[in-house]
């Protein structure tokens, strides 16, 4: 529930990018009111109203910081953005840190008509990480659609990809299909979903309405996760462009999206839910 | 023509600049109205008056280079898709919330200086003001977050070496 909450799926807007523009323009303008200090020493205060911007600065990006940790951790391990996440995070503890010492530095020379050079330089500092930070913030929306599409999805997104392999299983199987039991599948509720990797071929496993179903991980418009996508009836949406496909066919139901989904058979085998994968995939 | 259109998309930053650049007025406007109420309890005596006047400027800056790149943007999208729509709506919003705030930056510049206080009619205008901001950003992020727009544009190359390492059915090239 409080997940969600910071998640704003309340909201249906990402809370952490709404907040962050608090601190961005906050800590822009202390900078902005240090150099007119320089600029204009007969302007009196502009020295105080900097520290004051920053006060605001520091309490806002402490706002932002809780959704954004929690964003962080929906991130599933293996996404090639966690680790600009993960960067993107160190940074704005940096950053909050280094404006903290830099209100601390301050506090004590309100009055000056200019602003001194201790201070002034961990602004900028802090500017340029931020800059930095904050572009990498802004790819891991544009680039990897993270935060994109989540409030669609009701129920968790997988954490990890399951790696599988159907080299041990093929002398077993005549036939040109070649079924691999998939573990942790019993653990599913209604509409999650498990992101598997079997030599290479991404699938994403689905359970609707008690039974399960497989297709191909990546949305064929611009290839966004339907591991992370909503679902409807029997329908999955991609979370970037809103492209719908048919979880028992993969026939491309609602577009950006053109071409179909592959899907792969689900059997049981010895009692276990197997998806089948054809044999010419065998490396 | 071409490489001024690129600039303002951001493409040689690999990263749309409309929404980078609002964070400015969209922090200013907003904050300019908590110093008006500050300054309304008498917290931090005139550095709130100051501020707010100094936030409100600043926003308005910004604003004028949040308009062409935001403008760009919105013309990429097809009339057809909901967020044609949304973004005209945020489109109008926001020129109404940047007029509000030119006119209460006039109102303020005699007496910024000295005031300890903000006034009634500026104080209501950074409150529509925000309030109008308020929803049409709120639009602009839909526009993102539940319509992908701008979202995988850049990045498509990346997104379609994955799919095809992954051995997904894609379209031709």
């Amino acid at each position: 529930m409080l997940k969600d909450f910071l998640e704003g799926k309340p909201l249906r807007h990402p809370l952490h990018p709404m907040l962050v523009h608090f601190p961005i323009g906050l800590f822009l303008l202390s900078l902005l009111l240090d150099l007119a200090s320089l600029a204009f020493p007969s302007v009196p205060n502009l020295v105080r109203d900097s520290f004051y911007a920053m006060l605001l600065g520091v309490i806002t990006a402490l706002i932002a910081a809780v959704p954004g940790f929690v964003d962080y951790t929906d991130i599933r391990s293996d996404h090639p953005a966690k680790r600009t996440a993960t960067t993107h995070l160190t940074l704005n503890l940096i950053v909050v840190a280094l404006y903290g010492i830099n209100l601390g530095v301050r506090s004590s020379s309100l009055v000056d008509p200019k602003i001194s050079f201790g201070p002034l330089i961990l602004s900028l500092v802090g500017i340029a990480l931020l800059s930095v930070s904050g572009y990498l913030g802004g790819r891991l929306v544009y680039d990897d659609g993270i935060g994109v599409g989540r409030h669609k999805r009701r129920t968790p997104t997988p954490e990890s990809t399951l790696h599988l392999s159907m080299a041990n299983l093929a002398s077993n199987e005549k036939s040109d299909v070649i079924f691999v039991p998939i573990p942790e599948v019993d653990r599913l509720s209604e509409r999650e979903t498990l992101r598997v990797e079997i030599d290479g071929q991404v699938i994403t496993i689905a359970k609707i309405d008690q039974d399960f179903y497989a297709f191909q991980e990546f949305c064929t418009h611009r290839y966004g996760p339907l591991s992370e996508g909503g679902f409807q009836d029997f329908k999955v949406q991609c979370p970037w462009h809103n492209s719908c496909f048919d979880v028992r066919t993969g026939k491309v139901t609602q577009g950006p999206a053109k071409v179909d989904l592959k899907t792969f058979k689900i059997e049981m085998r010895d009692g276990k839910v197997a998806v089948g994968l054809p044999r010419a995939a065998t490396p | 023509m071409k490489w001024s259109l690129d600039l303002l998309k951001g493409k040689w930053l690999g990263h749309p600049l409309h929404p980078i650049i609002v964070h400015v007025p969209m922090a200013m406007w907003p904050s300019a109205l908590i110093f008006d109420l500050l300054s309304q309890w008498q917290i931090g005596g005139n550095a709130m008056v100051r501020l707010a006047f100094y936030a409100i400027i600043f926003g308005l800056v910004a604003s004028l280079l949040a308009v062409p790149t935001g403008v760009l943007d919105w013309s990429g999208i097809k009339k057809e898709k909901p967020a044609w729509k949304i973004g005209l709506y945020h489109m109008m919003l926001n020129l109404i919330a940047a007029l509000l705030f030119a006119i209460n930056f006039g109102l303020r510049m005699q007496d910024f200086r000295e005031a300890t206080t903000v006034a009634g009619v500026p104080l209501t205008l950074s409150f529509i003001g925000t309030a109008l901001l308020t929803g049409s950003a709120y639009l602009g992020g839909r526009m993102t977050y539940t319509y992908g727009i701008s979202v995988a544009r850049m990045s498509k190359a990346k997104w379609r070496k994955i799919a095809e390492a992954g051995r997904a059915n894609l379209p031709p090239e």
